[in-house]
């Protein structure tokens, strides 16, 4: 039985870092993978509804390119061609991490894992393959999770969740979108842009609830007016039911059909076959692993990392804890992963986040000050037409300190990175203010926001108190 | 006219007290009955009422602030009506934070009273961190550039050693000064150092504890957490009032276990009958009765003289989330057992709701503090002040004890007398805490007393 220092299941966006991680620190380190290396993120998540948002903006960019002076005949779409684009920029991510894996002297063993004991895993590869086994003295578990579909739903080929939308190779006519959170409305602007009718259907009394009222409002009109998105929330989707010709849904007394159900309900830890209870570990009641702020389990030598743990569910969050695992998996000094965590959807518009929102804020009883700005305003917004949303700075009330930011419009995914680095060096807003920002850029709508907090805007008149 | 608020006194030792909290606001309309304000006397919380309606016209006195009682601190009438130009009462404590006497000689008071005490300085004069020494105020000038210099570095001036005439501190001595401190080395997120600047801390008190030696927020937050804060009255009239026993007092300790098994038992079978009594109950009825044989015990001294109490005045400690306070059962050697158990009951509910009288909480003889229901093994307790013993009930635990030379599980529970050595000595201590367990131990005395 070969043994390692570090064994790491998963290789998504938490679990290939840490192995990475862990090489670096001197540990000869083994990666276990049942499908394909990047998970979700990179094969069937963030990245290939990135190339599709990307070539459906394009389109749509198209579309209305006439009011600059551009006039296009015959704009249309080749949705194969899309989807081949998005599998050519996944293979080329994975092989890259092929690569890095290699070149760290990473062991990658194909395969599911299963726990023995707490230092020994069974790869099962599949009944071709005799299974193996291996020993490590510390192992971090980051098995990720995968979209939750309901029992009710009917099985039927034109009910799918994300990871089987990204594989249709030709678009519907119509669909619905069952969930109104980040993965529904990601797809659905997307799906709007490229000219299906679509409509949303949620449950609660308004799509993307972790937002904002401000920020999802701005998202939610743009979304109907602009994209002819249907937006229907309060009410849960009932009676579905799926055939050849398409699948129906009623809400409330109304019935709504279309030729393709989506369901982005949310998504559920991956612990099948992990067989946790030889290691001396148990889920939580929601199935998820507990691990805490050094990404520790219950049992010593076992971490767990990204969205197995139930805690934020992004990418980027499970590699911070991944990266944190792997340190101290090894060295004895703990290391808490940060906690500032930048939020992005990629929405029409689309939004960034960092910190505490002010819905937080009045949680936790905090006194705070905001200041917004808009990219109407804003140079930069107006040269290039792109004018919608704006951005906000939430502070506390007392020492002005950044606390948390939202964006919501053009490329408030690039733009929420200075936030989140100003909110984590705990910067002012006074000091933001004072920071000089390029003209004419849409970064600088943070400096116009963190003036606007104090009354003391150029571009915008003065308040009345 | 209108009328004079006067804050009452409570209980009859009581020389000063403090408004916690105005619940009515300037302007409002008062009904009779109405809770005014509530009181903060060395003992409790107290709630005042108006004994008149109108409108509260104006405070005089606002809350935390030491007056002597029967001073005047607002005034009831009609809306527009004409106050009185009254002086606010002079505050019975000083604002600085140099120790003075008290404003009223302590009265004549009983061994047992607690003396009046200078209250802590109020919380915008308490010096920041115990580091280098602070100048006392009196001595300390500076003139207004270093002022300005120290504020904006956010740093405690009055540690500044002032090189100017008269001992000023000059802009020169605060430059140097953060010179000498590795002022410049500092490391302080902006938002940290705003903090530091509004809770009025010095940055060059406060560590970092990040890797990257960088003063954060969360450091500052400690810095908050750990600044001096001051006591309540309750707080500290416990602290004056321990300390000088425990200084004053020499403690002796004398421990016992009790075999509780049979006296449960039979307390399972009142209770099922529906005579609800406690095994405190029991506990201070044994207690009443063992006094009585041993009237040494209910006695209490100055060092010169010894004074007996004619009475068992028997103090149940309670403790309340702010503090401890101890409701005293006056002449428990006169009430049945089922009295004693009522009175300990009702007495110990008004305390915990902060509605026992300050003269219910004072004068005891002998005091007994049981943490039974804490999981404790033993404990030695502190002696009040004018008594000569106390005693501390521990926790009931099955235990193997030799009986007739074999081991058994008893329910045993242990007792500790601590004792004054000037009235008490080791031979007393000892009967006197036998006295107590041979009673708890003889079933057939319950079952006379409880029936």
């Amino acid at each position: 039985m070969e043994t390692f220092d570090i064994a790491v299941i998963g290789a998504g966006p938490g679990g290939y870092p840490a192995a990475i991680r862990a090489a670096q620190l001197g540990a000869k380190v083994a990666i276990i993978e049942k499908e394909k290396l990047g998970g979700t993120c990179l094969n069937w998540g963030c990245i290939p509804t990135k190339a599709l948002i990307a070539a459906a903006e394009t389109f749509e960019k198209i579309k209305h390119a006439e009011k600059l002076g551009i006039t296009v005949k015959g704009a249309s779409v080749d949705y194969s061609v899309m989807i081949g684009n998005k599998d050519k920029a996944v293979g080329t991510l994975r092989s890259g991490i092929n690569s890095l894996l290699t070149a760290n002297g990473v062991k990658q063993f194909t395969g599911t894992a299963s726990f023995v004991d707490r230092n020994t895993l069974e790869v099962n590869g599949g009944a071709s393959v005799p299974a193996s086994r291996i020993s490590a003295k510390k192992i971090i578990i980051a098995t990720g999770s995968t979209s939750a579909m309901p029992g009710f739903l009917p099985k039927h080929e034109r009910v799918v969740e994300s990871r089987a939308f990204l594989d249709i190779n030709k678009l519907p006519a119509s669909m619905i979108v069952m969930g109104g959170g980040f993965i529904g409305c990601e797809l659905a602007c997307m799906a709007a842009m490229l000219g299906v009718k679509v409509t949303i259907v949620e449950l609660l009394e308004d799509i993307l609830l972790l937002l904002d009222a401000d920020v999802r409002r701005e998202v939610r009109a743009h979304m109907e007016k602009n994209l002819g998105i249907r937006v229907l929330t309060g009410k849960a989707l009932e009676k579905i039911s799926a055939d050849g010709k398409g699948v129906k849904g009623s809400f409330g007394d109304e019935t709504l059909s279309a030729d393709l159900l989506l369901c982005a309900v949310g998504r559920k830890p991956v612990t099948d076959g992990l067989k946790l209870e030889n290691a001396g570990l148990k889920t939580t009641e929601r199935g998820f692993i507990e691990a805490d702020d050094y990404c520790r389990t219950k049992v010593a030598n076992i971490f767990a990392i990204g969205d197995v743990t139930g805690k934020i569910q992004l990418a980027h969050y499970a590699t911070a804890q991944g990266i944190a695992a792997a340190e101290n998996a090894i060295q004895t000094k703990l290391h808490k992963h940060d906690t500032i965590v930048p939020n992005v959807i990629f929405t029409s518009p689309e939004v960034g986040t960092a910190g505490l929102s002010e819905d937080d804020a009045k949680k936790q009883n905090r006194a705070v000050k905001t200041g917004k700005f808009r990219f109407a305003g804003l140079g930069k917004g107006i040269a290039t037409g792109e004018t919608t949303g704006f951005v906000k700075w939430i502070a506390d009330a007392t020492t002005d300190q950044l606390l948390g930011a939202a964006a919501v419009g053009p490329h408030a995914t690039e733009l929420i990175a200075e936030a989140a680095a100003a909110i984590r060096a705990e910067l002012t807003t006074r000091e933001l203010g004072r920071t000089i920002h390029a003209h004419p850029t849409f970064s600088e709508i943070w400096m116009e926001a963190a003036h606007a907090l104090h009354n003391e805007c150029i571009h915008a008149p003065p308040k009345r108190k | 006219m209108a009328t004079p608020i006067i804050i009452p006194k409570f209980g009859q030792m009581t020389e000063e007290s403090a408004i916690v909290e105005w619940l009515k606001k300037e302007g409002d309309k008062v009904n009779k009955g109405d809770i005014l304000f509530t009181v903060e006397t060395d003992k409790s919380v107290m709630e005042v009422e108006s004994f008149e309606a109108g409108t509260l016209l104006k405070i005089t006195v606002p809350p935390r602030v030491n007056v002597p009682v029967q001073s005047t601190v607002g005034f009831l009438g009609n809306p527009g009506e004409a106050i009185p130009a009254v002086a606010a009462p002079a505050p019975a404590a000083p604002k600085k934070a140099e120790p003075s006497p008290t404003t009223a000689p302590a009265p004549a008071a009983t061994v047992s009273a607690p003396k009046s005490i200078a209250p802590a300085a109020a919380p915008v004069a308490a010096s920041v961190a115990p580091l280098p020494t602070p100048a006392a105020s009196s001595l300390f000038r500076i003139s207004p550039r270093a002022s300005a210099l120290a504020k904006h570095s956010v740093i405690d001036a009055t540690r500044i050693k002032g090189t100017g005439p008269e001992g000023h501190i000059v802009e020169k001595d605060v430059r140097n000064y953060l010179q000498q401190h590795g002022y410049d080395k500092l490391r302080i997120s902006p938002a940290a150092k705003e903090l530091a600047a509004k809770e009025k801390l010095d940055v060059l008190a406060i560590q970092a504890t990040d890797d990257s030696g960088r003063i954060s927020v969360a450091d500052v937050e400690r810095a908050i957490a750990e600044k001096p804060k001051p006591m309540s009255k309750m707080r500290q009239v416990i602290a004056q009032r321990l300390t000088q026993s425990f200084r004053d007092t020499p403690h002796f300790y004398v421990t016992v276990a009790v075999d509780m098994t049979e006296l449960i038992a039979y307390r399972s079978q009142l209770k099922a009958a529906g005579a609800p009594y406690t095994v405190t109950d029991f506990i201070a009825e044994a207690v009443v009765l063992t006094l009585q044989e041993f009237p040494d015990v209910n006695s209490s001294t100055d060092g010169k003289t010894t004074r007996w109490n004619s009475h068992v005045n028997l103090g149940i400690a309670v403790s309340l989330e702010q503090g401890l306070v101890v409701p005293v059962i006056r002449n428990a050697g006169q009430l049945p057992l089922l009295e004693l158990s009522q009175r300990t009951k009702s007495l110990a509910e008004k305390a915990r709701a902060g509605k026992a009288t300050p003269d219910e909480l004072s004068g005891g003889t002998f005091t007994i503090s049981n943490m039974g229901m804490m999981d404790v093994e033993s404990f030695g307790a502190i002696i009040n002040p004018g008594e000569s013993a106390i005693l501390a009930v521990a926790s009931t635990k099955p235990q193997p004890v030799v009986r007739d030379g074999k081991i058994v599980v008893r329910q045993m529970m242990k007792l500790t007398l601590s004792c004054d050595h000037r009235i008490v000595d080791g031979a007393l201590g000892a009967k006197f805490i036998n006295g107590i367990k041979q009673k708890l131990e003889d079933i057939e005395l319950w079952k006379r007393l409880a029936a």
